[in-house]
């Protein structure tokens, strides 16, 4: 179950795998999915189990398939850090994904360029599409909308009879749209909403407007 | 020289400074000396350090009887204490004896507090006498060519076991010995414990269950018989409703003409920060006590506690406020009046306590006992039964923690290497892994050398190597290190250094209360109000503040469950009451809570089992009195709310007390369909307790341990420093992945058997479930909160469980939010 929301007369289906699609450029928006952090740790000598390698894979295949983009963008932090056997799983997922791929550089993302680029994928610091702004660190603009991730946005609910639930969100301010992170095996951190924002929790395939 | 020679060196020693050896100490110098290992049984303050320091020196000085002009340099014994701010005070006994008798022996401590410097001349030359922890002495064994270093060791003291038994340090220690017996020519090994319920158990532990050294030890008991008088703090005015967290503060009038009629005193609070604030208010009160009123807990600075430490034994200081930090060794002997805040939820915890006070022979030991909510009264009741009867409880040893078998193995990988079936049959012997099968074996050097069960070419996993012969060997630099930093069992929260800006280490206190604090904002701690300024790295730095505040770190842990001789006292109280026959002073002084209690509910007879429901602005309360214990009634209600979910899909947050528990929901539960469907059965009580562990958070918590000791998640090293930023993930994080994509890991399925057997207590359960099958199910609908209830509602570290779906309470919530 997605959820559409409509921003500057452009709609946006909000999906509960953590991805934003945009119905009028054909392209999907994915932030965070950390790749090669299994890997990275394994290296390291902590036995994080290694079949998660492949849910992200899995994962990204089951969104893209979904919508079947023309342009599938990365609001970065795709890769966890330095190159190890994973780029090679992902490199394969690069060659039969027929959209056109492109990354705006987040912090974790220390690969170089070029590797990227022999893959045709696209590099960018930002990256401006009509009123809006994709960043991976949250940006605040005067005119442009943003759409960024890094945070890994999650928010609090409580209930009747003290419950209390933690939850990975799109945070949405006037200006802004956070997305979840999208990968496996990534933390959150928890925000706490004002009054004229908007939250968008994700929970057991839904994505449920808060 | 023959035995009779070497123990009229001894008591010449004993006679010149006065004293007579005791009858349990020559036994234990005659076992040690006929080659026998042993446990002895002695409590503290009784001269037991000279029980086994004199026959480890008598020893030597048998097989080196030209000592004087030939000196054989390196390692002859080893004293292992629990805690590192004992090792000063046994360093001194040992040299105190060292230098009479003019032996050329060399005494040294190494633990976490000693320097760099220190520790790399010791490696080259060792201390002839080495003081030291469980932790250290694992890092001794990671260190190269370990078994030189340990050759000609004859000896090993184990002190305060029974500190170290029910705990994964103790099995570090299993682990420890079980090297030292093969690479020590001629090893002793001996423990010493208080008193605690299985103390021939404890041997087995020490020792091994079927071990040689088993067959030739002697369990040596000092049988020194102390008069113990407890007297309670009884209010003199009592509030009807015992409300929880009130820290005993409102009896710090009654306390204050106890401390200055007698010479030092030392109030024993249950957690660090209920240390602070007492210590706080105190001074804010009787200013007077300025400079003689100290306080002592475990995250202070080591050189301020020893400051305490020798401050009252030059009887400069009138007040102690203290916690656990002071319940081992370290004789005082001007302490003559002890205190305890709050419930100390153990007898033999209690009584040591109470052993602080009156250390001269024949003095009587006091202490007193302030209730911090008036139910705890009937503990207090209970207690004086306790010390009458001398009814102390058991220290439960682990069994097959494959989390400290990994620790251990990298341990001797990262030194010399290790062939597996060497390091297998000592293991083997070890009481914590006499049941670990060959399939067990292999799954664990799987784990260490791939990382997983079974080969995988992409898989860049890297940690030990085999070795051309077979040797299981760490080769990679990086890997040696983090491990070294990481070894010790003792886990909790990320630890950070609380130092002015200016340098000067304070002591060091949770991230995660650090982590709600706000450049600017005021804590309280070591007695002090400190202002929060940045954090840098691991250190916190602060500066001075006159601001005041009322915030307090809180530390995580160390919250204690009753034993079950103490819940079964406990009851037997209770049913005094219910009966109104021999009640206490205790339980005269609550009548009027009891008779609170009786209108809005009761107080059961030993044939009721009482349950209790309301409704307040919180939620439906649902609360129920087993009275078994903390521990059981943890494992009741997890097991219960199972049980209900199966009705009807439910969502509750739980709560427990010594006393009972609680299930607060958003809806009623129906009660009626509880005692109809007879959900108390201990009929299939495994298998659904099993079940319901996957549905609440004990077993994630349990695993979080599990992960650090094992190796899996690195925490860094506060004082170094050293940061891993890219290698930090939450145990959280890892038990997800694990339950989604490798169930079937050791590791992981020891975070649910831990849960069982530690926490649960299985067998516990069962009886109280039994217990209940007879018992009459009394279901009262309250109005209004009951005294009883009390201390449950008001508990705000609670459980969460739920079976329902997620988005349902979602829509639920929302719902809420909008209104």
């Amino acid at each position: 179950m997605t959820q559409t929301i409509t921003i500057d007369a452009q709609q946006f289906v909000l999906h509960p795998l953590g991805g934003i699609y945009w119905v009028e450029k054909s392209m999907l928006l994915i932030s965070d999915v950390h790749l090669g952090k299994v890997s990275h740790f394994r290296k390291f000598g902590a036995a994080v189990p290694q079949k998660a390698i492949h849910k992200n894979f899995l994962l990204l295949d089951k969104i893209v398939s979904e919508f079947q983009p023309f342009h599938l963008c990365f609001l970065g932090d795709l890769f966890h850090s330095s190159l190890n056997k994973e780029w090679d799983f992902f490199a394969n997922w690069v060659a039969k994904t027929p959209s056109k791929i492109s990354l705006v550089i987040g912090n974790h993302d220390i690969i170089a360029s070029e590797k990227f680029t022999a893959l045709d994928i696209e590099i960018f610091t930002e990256l401006q599409l009509d009123n809006f702004l994709l960043t991976h660190h949250p940006e605040e603009h005067q005119k442009l909308f943003n759409f960024c991730g890094h945070i890994h946005p999650a928010i609090k609910l409580q209930g009747f009879g003290r419950q209390r639930l933690k939850l990975p969100c799109f945070f949405k301010t006037k200006k802004q749209l956070i997305l979840p992170a999208f990968g496996e095996f990534t933390g959150n951190h928890t925000l706490k909403p004002k009054k004229e924002d908007d939250v968008f929790v994700l929970v057991e395939g839904e994505v449920i407007k808060i | 020289m023959n035995r009779n020679q070497l123990f009229t060196i001894a008591s010449n020693w004993f006679h010149e400074q006065g004293w007579k050896p005791h009858t349990f100490q020559k036994e234990t110098w005659t076992a040690f000396l006929q080659g026998k290992h042993g446990l002895l049984n002695a409590p503290t303050g009784s001269g037991k350090t000279y029980a086994l320091w004199f026959p480890i020196v008598l020893h030597y000085i048998k097989q080196n009887p030209d000592y004087k002009n030939k000196h054989k340099k390196g390692l002859k014994a080893i004293w292992i204490t629990p805690l590192r701010a004992l090792s000063q005070e046994i360093k001194q006994s040992a040299e105190r004896i060292v230098q009479d008798l003019e032996l050329p022996m060399t005494v040294g401590i190494r633990t976490g507090d000693t320097s760099t410097k220190e520790r790399a001349s010791q490696r080259k030359n060792m201390p002839d006498l080495l003081i030291t922890t469980p932790e250290s002495l694992q890092l001794l064994l990671a260190s190269k060519n370990y078994d030189k270093t340990f050759a000609n060791c004859s000896a090993i003291v184990v002190d305060e076991w029974h500190e170290l038994l029910g705990t994964k340090r103790g099995v570090q220690m299993e682990l420890g010995l079980s090297r030292l017996k093969t690479v020590c020519n001629q090893l002793r090994i001996w423990g010493i414990s208080a008193t605690i319920g299985n103390l021939e158990q404890a041997r087995e532990v020490l020792l091994g269950p079927i071990t040689a050294e088993m067959e030739n030890s002697i369990l040596v008991k000092a049988n020194l018989k102390k008069k113990i008088s407890v007297k309670s703090i009884i209010p003199k005015q009592m509030e009807t409703f015992p409300w929880r967290g009130h820290l005993g503060l409102h009896l710090l009038d009654e306390v204050v003409p106890i401390i200055k009629k007698s010479k030092t005193t030392l109030l024993f609070t249950n957690t660090r920060s209920q240390c602070e604030i007492w210590f706080q208010k105190i001074l804010e009160k009787y200013p007077k006590f300025a400079g003689e009123l100290a306080m002592h807990h475990g995250s202070i600075a080591k050189e301020t506690r020893l400051w305490v430490e020798q401050a009252i034994r030059n009887e400069t200081l009138k007040a102690v406020v203290c916690t656990s930090s002071l319940d081992l060794g370290v004789d005082f002997a001007p302490v003559e009046t002890v205190i305890q805040i709050g419930g100390p939820k153990g007898v033999a915890r209690f009584l040591q306590r109470a052993g602080r006070s009156g250390h001269r022979p024949g003095e009587e030991s006091v202490i007193y006992f302030l209730p911090t909510h008036s139910i705890e009264l009937i503990e207090a009741s209970a207690l004086q039964v306790a010390v009458k009867d001398n009814a102390v409880e058991d220290r439960l040893p682990f069994l097959n923690s494959f989390d400290v078998l990994i620790q251990y193995l990298t341990t001797l990988a990262v030194s010399d290497g290790f062939i597996p079936e060497e390091i297998f049959s000592e293991v083997k012997q070890t009481f914590c892994y006499q049941g670990i099968t060959k399939d067990q074996w292999q799954w664990l050097l799987n784990f260490l050398v791939l990382g997983s069960q079974s080969l995988k070419s992409y898989d860049e996993y890297k940690k030990v190597e085999i070795e051309e012969g077979g040797k299981f060997k760490v080769n990679n630099r990086g890997v040696a290190m983090r491990h070294r930093f990481q070894i010790g069992t003792i886990v909790g929260d990320a630890v950070l250094s609380v130092v002015y800006q200016k340098g000067g280490y304070i002591g060091s206190i949770e991230e995660y209360f650090v982590s709600k604090l706000n450049p600017g904002d005021v804590f309280v701690f070591a007695g002090r109000n400190l202002e929060f300024i940045r954090i840098r790295g691991m250190k916190v730095q602060v500066r001075n503040s006159n601001k005041r505040s009322n915030k307090v770190p809180a530390w995580a842990g160390g919250r204690l469950s009753f034993s079950s001789q103490m819940s079964e006292l406990l009851r037997q109280e209770l049913y005094k009451v219910s009966e109104n026959k021999n009640m206490s002073t205790e339980l005269k002084s609550l009548t009027h809570i009891f008779e609170r209690q009786r209108l809005e509910s009761t107080v059961p007879t030993p044939k009721e089992f009482l349950i209790e429901t309301f409704k307040s602005r919180d939620g439906y309360h649902h609360i129920f009195y087993p009275f078994e214990g903390r521990a059981v009634h943890e494992a009741m209600s997890s097991l219960l709310s199972y049980r209900i979910g199966l009705l009807s899909p439910i969502t509750c947050s739980l709560a427990f007390n010594d006393y009972g528990f609680e299930m607060l929901s958003d809806k009623p539960i129906d009660i009626q369909a509880v005692i109809d469907n007879n959900l108390f059965s201990p009929e299939y009580m495994l298998s659904d307790l099993q079940k319901s562990l996957n549905s609440n958070e004990m077993a994630r918590r349990k695993f979080r341990d599990i992960a650090v000791i094992s190796g899996m998640v690195f925490t860094g090293y506060p004082e170094k420093g050293v940061k891993m930023k890219h290698l930090q993930s939450s145990s959280q994080l890892l038990f997800d992945v694990f339950r989604d994509y490798e169930a079937d890991n050791l590791l992981f399925q020891q975070a649910f058997t831990e849960t069982f057997e530690h926490q649960l207590e299985e067998g516990r359960l069962r009886i109280a479930l039994e217990r209940i099958r007879t018992q009459e199910i009394l279901w009262a609908k309250c109005e209004n909160a009951t005294p009883f209830s009390f201390p449950l509602i008001t508990d705000r570290l609670r459980e969460k469980l739920s079976n329902e779906k997620l988005a349902d309470r979602i829509k639920r919530m929302t719902k809420i939010l909008m209104k």
